[in-house]
């Protein structure tokens, strides 16, 4: 399956397998992280040092909840071979669900319910969205996946705006706050930004974990062979399906963030130009391991945010950007189809000289 | 390979339990099955019984539809008509993975394996696939019991020295050495070998023997193959497929020597 | 078809009941209490021919898309951006000449030599790679919808419909009694009805030149194994650009239509998209009968839908595909 092609390949960035991770004690794996690992770590924790509340809230913040979303088609499509454009659809489900549940300004429709249950039930009801968007969409080829979750993405943009009773259709939810919690109010920039960056780090690890895990093994056995899954005894359905549900729970906590983050929903939140910029950002990226989405989320909230200046600056109107994103995409598509992870992997081969596959030694570029 | 392969995994308890029960049925029972593609009749009316533990060889020429047969039994494709019992249970409608489930297992003409993950990560999900907890989130523990069987098994098949290469990077026998693992996993009681001899050297070949006459006799086998020297030696009784049909079925000397069946195959290899 | 009807008597019973049910509401006068019930017959036959000459606008653009997905296995994600394209040139141009009908000539040959260059430039070098050609198509589409937008503003167009289409024209079917107790006959637009006959025709000539003539016979091969039409040496590029060429055209083309009917605006390109998409899925892949089929179920059920349920029409829209894709992943009539 061709889908399958370009997906294939998203392995543990070691040769360890779920395996022989069993003869690993519970100490040795942080030995294994590389430095620059614990280099980006340390300059994230101590950003609000250097860095001005709007970046840490409207940059940072942004980057990491985007990113959240992507990395919850990054899990589907590297490793599951699914690409599913709904994971903004179920995002923003969370998001209304925590309008129609807590407190916003819509008092007629909003139930005030505490954080401590709202929070949860979102996540659930996201969950069984992003579930049996999966169940419709994994009984067929992959191409059809991309076609169906446009379709459901769709359907919950429409469905949203039509319908006034629950969704407050067109204008949706305004004043949206996150609870204070511990006497910290989390809309302030850095406590916002210490829990967009908790929440993404937390995604990060749980997707590595689960990749090595007995599933993640699974789920790319079933990508790479299904029929061979199928008779080895698995129930190739039931995996993908399973995919989806792990998937959507981390597109439901970004869902959650991102309306506390603009204190509102609409309809237009999870429009298909929404749509379409996670899976931008998802390729741009790369979808091969996990730190991808969170790369072209970065990239693409700087360009965002900056690219009208620099439009303005050379004469053309700042409204263009569309434009910018879309021919960057493009160029990325052509020319590195493993985003801008495949670029680094490629450039850092040709530094370190690559190992000669027959006589095991180093040879010069 | 080196030494013959002496393969004694156990069936874990719990399988072994309800292997004595099962009963004196039949390991696989197909009646009347005929498979259709469009007009096309791949397998007409087909009759078939094996016994537990039996080995069984199932011969004809290319188009015979020995594949097609293999592929209704494991599921693959669903029967147009007929019934199949596995062990007694009717499973004319399930899926494949049930099927596996309840002890089938199959290798291919061509090697379905997983060559981006290492050896012993195919065969710990083959493990895996007949086990309870598939969709644990959990990475196993030193000490879990299918880890310890899948090094076992790996030990068993002589696969233990390159269990952590890629499988990609594999030479052609030990992919096939390989493929037969993953249908050892599990509990199987039942394994359809699919051409196992394919493109295997001399050497080889007898090493296949080897292996397949020494599996416990509580695993009974089907074995399609072109190669009559293997099938000859390693099936108790054969079956001669043609045009979709079971045309014949005998003890292996009674097939070797009988006319129709030298007529429809002269020269099929056989001195 | 018999063997069809065979194997599924209970559905053909229930379809068959269905299918006189429609005609007596269509063609008998509805007595005074269903009225009531269900509102006048005249909206019901509205609702009913807005949604035949509705589900023939999807038709056009979704019979190309079916026919570029179903042979090269590319979804073509810029296949709206082509419709809303087609329409504004369509616009300039009939607003140039005034000439309506030529107007179709100009766009099906002008998009579809888009399509050859987008054939030629984009996908033959990316042949095979389904994901990476749908994800090229997105970006394409993402731009494009941006540089119309900066080249013809964010307002509607409508394209004038010809004097000798304008008006009403008269359809034998009683759509109720005036007061003399007389029967009363539907009129409806000309130019709907005759964008309807058009489709019907053009759909016909379709089928006939896929499923009688030779390069129709090589098309239908390609589309249910693209690599064994490779390997029997005929020159699959030219098909596939003959095959994407004219599904651009026609979804250009298309473009007018709608252009005529609604309007050409920003947000058109997804809408038309999206409802190619669903067509697809629920007709099933590679079908013209199958695109038909959707088609007209699609806009029946959107037209239905805002008349007599306005919240839900698009939930009305999705239940169908959730239907069919939980019951018949394939589609109505694609192959299993």
């Amino acid at each position: 399956m061709a889908v399958g092609d370009q997906t294939r390949g998203a392995r543990p960035a070691t040769a360890a397998s779920a395996v022989g991770s069993a003869s690993e004690t519970a100490g040795n794996w942080l030995v294994n992280i590389p430095a620059s690992y614990w280099i980006v770590g340390l300059v994230l924790v101590f950003m609000p040092a250097i860095a001005s509340g709007f970046v840490l809230y409207q940059i940072l913040g942004w980057a990491f909840i985007l990113g959240m979303i992507a990395l919850s088609l990054m899990f589907l499509a590297g490793y599951g071979g699914m690409v599913s454009l709904a994971q903004m659809s179920v995002a923003a489900l969370a998001g209304y669900m925590v309008a129609i549940l807590g407190t916003s300004g819509v008092h007629a429709i909003s139930l005030g319910w505490p954080w401590w249950l709202y929070v949860p039930v979102a996540i659930i009801i996201a969950a069984i969205f992003g579930t049996l968007t999966g169940a419709l969409a994994v009984r067929t080829e992959g191409i059809y996946t991309i076609m169906i979750t446009l379709a459901i993405a769709a359907a919950f943009f429409y469905f949203t705006r039509q319908n006034y009773a629950i969704f407050n259709g067109y204008s949706g939810f305004a004043s949206i706050f996150p609870p204070e919690l511990f006497g910290v109010d989390w809309r302030r920039p850095i406590p916002f930004y210490y829990l967009t960056l908790f929440c993404a780090a937390g995604s990060y690890l749980a997707v590595l974990y689960v990749a090595r895990s007995p599933f993640g093994l699974a789920l790319q056995g079933v990508r790479d062979n299904p029929r061979r899954m199928a008779a080895l005894g698995f129930n190739v359905v039931a995996h993908r399906i399973a995919a989806y549900t792990f998937a959507s729970v981390i597109a439901a906590i970004a869902g959650i963030l991102l309306v506390w983050q603009n204190a509102q929903i609409s309809p237009g939140t999870a429009g298909i130009p929404a749509v379409i910029d996670i899976l931008v950002i998802a390729i741009v990226g790369g979808i091969k391991r996990p730190i991808g989405p969170f790369i072209g989320a970065l990239i693409y909230v700087v360009l965002r945010t900056y690219s009208p200046d620099v439009l303005e600056g050379f004469g053309l109107s700042g409204e263009r950007f569309k434009t910018l994103i879309g021919l960057g995409f493009l160029a990325v598509v052509f020319w590195s189809p493993d985003g801008i992870l495949g670029l680094w992997n490629r450039y850092r081969d040709r530094l370190r000289g690559k190992t000669d596959p027959l006589l095991g030694e180093k040879e010069r570029p | 390979m080196n030494a013959p392969v002496n393969i004694s995994v156990p069936p874990p308890r719990s399988v072994a339990d309800r292997l004595s029960s099962t009963g004196t049925g039949n390991a696989l029972e197909l009646r009347g099955v005929t498979r259709m593609f469009g007009a096309l009749a791949a397998l007409t009316d087909v009759t078939l019984t094996v016994k537990p533990g039996e080995r069984r060889g199932v011969l004809g020429s290319n188009g015979a539809g020995k594949t097609t047969l293999f592929n209704c039994v494991t599921g693959d494709f669903l029967a147009t008509s007929g019934t199949i019992r596995l062990f007694g249970e009717d499973v004319t409608n399930f899926p494949p993975h049930e099927r596996v489930r309840r002890g089938l297992r199959r290798t291919y003409q061509i090697s379905l394996l997983f060559g981006g993950l290492s050896v012993i990560d195919n065969i710990y999900l083959a493990c895996r696939g007949v086990s309870r907890a598939r969709f644990s989130l959990l990475r196993p523990r030193r000490d879990d019991a299918l880890v310890q069987s899948t090094l076992e098994l790996t030990e068993a098949v002589h696969l233990h020295d390159v269990r952590d290469t890629l499988v990609a990077e594999l030479s052609y026998g030990q992919q096939r050495q390989l493929e037969i693992a993953l249908a050892l996993a599990g509990a199987p009681r039942l394994i359809l070998f699919d051409e196992p001899a394919a493109g295997l050297s001399p050497t080889e070949r007898s090493e296949l023997i080897e292996i397949l006459i020494n599996l416990p006799r509580h695993i009974g086998f089907i074995i399609i193959e072109h190669d009559m020297d293997v099938a000859l030696r390693v099936a108790e009784s054969v079956s001669m497929m043609h045009n979709g049909r079971i045309f014949k079925e005998g003890l292996p000397s009674e097939i070797e020597s009988d006319p129709e069946v030298q007529e429809l195959y002269l020269g099929a290899g056989h001195e | 078809m018999t063997s069809l009807v065979q194997r599924n008597p209970g559905w053909t019973i229930v379809l068959a009941l269905l299918g006189a049910v429609l005609l007596w509401l269509i063609v008998a006068p509805w007595p005074a209490g269903m009225e009531d019930m269900f509102g006048r017959k005249r909206i019901f036959l509205n609702a009913l021919f807005n949604g035949i000459t509705l589900g023939a606008l999807y038709f056009l653009v979704a019979s190309g898309f079916t026919l570029i997905f179903g042979l090269m296995k590319n979804v073509n994600m810029a296949h709206g951006s082509l419709y809303l394209f087609g329409g504004y040139i369509g616009y300039e141009f009939a607003e140039a000449t005034g000439m309506w009908l030529l107007a179709f000539v100009f766009v099906f040959v002008f998009v579809g030599l888009l399509g050859i260059i987008l054939q030629f430039v984009v996908f033959r070098r990316m042949e095979g790679e389904d994901l990476r050609q749908t994800l090229v198509t997105i970006g394409l589409s993402v731009v494009l919808a941006d540089l119309m937008l900066w080249a013809w503003g964010g307002q509607s167009y409508q394209i004038l419909t010809p004097d000798w289409l304008s008006g009403p024209v008269t359809i034998p079917l009683v759509s109720g009694t005036n007061r003399a107790g007389e029967a009363v006959y539907l009129t409806y637009p000309a130019v709907r009805i005759a964008i309807l006959l058009a489709s019907i025709a053009l759909g016909v000539l379709m089928w006939l030149a896929l499923n009688r003539t030779r390069i129709g016979m090589l098309i239908r091969a390609g589309v249910d194994d693209r690599d064994m039409l490779a390997a029997s040496g005929v020159r699959v590029q030219y098909v596939f650009i003959l095959v994407f060429a004219f599904g651009a055209g026609l979804a250009g083309a298309a473009g007018i239509v709608g252009g005529t009917f609604q309007s050409i605006a920003p947000g058109e390109d997804v809408r038309f998209l999206l409802a190619s998409l669903v067509v697809v899925i629920v007709g099933g892949m590679g079908s013209i009968l199958g695109a038909a089929l959707g088609a007209l179920l699609i806009g029946l059920a959107e037209q239905f839908g805002s008349v007599y349920m306005p919240t839900y029409s698009v939930v009305l829209t999705f239940m169908i595909m959730a239907f069919v894709l939980a019951f018949r992943p394939q589609g109505l009539l694609g192959r299993g």
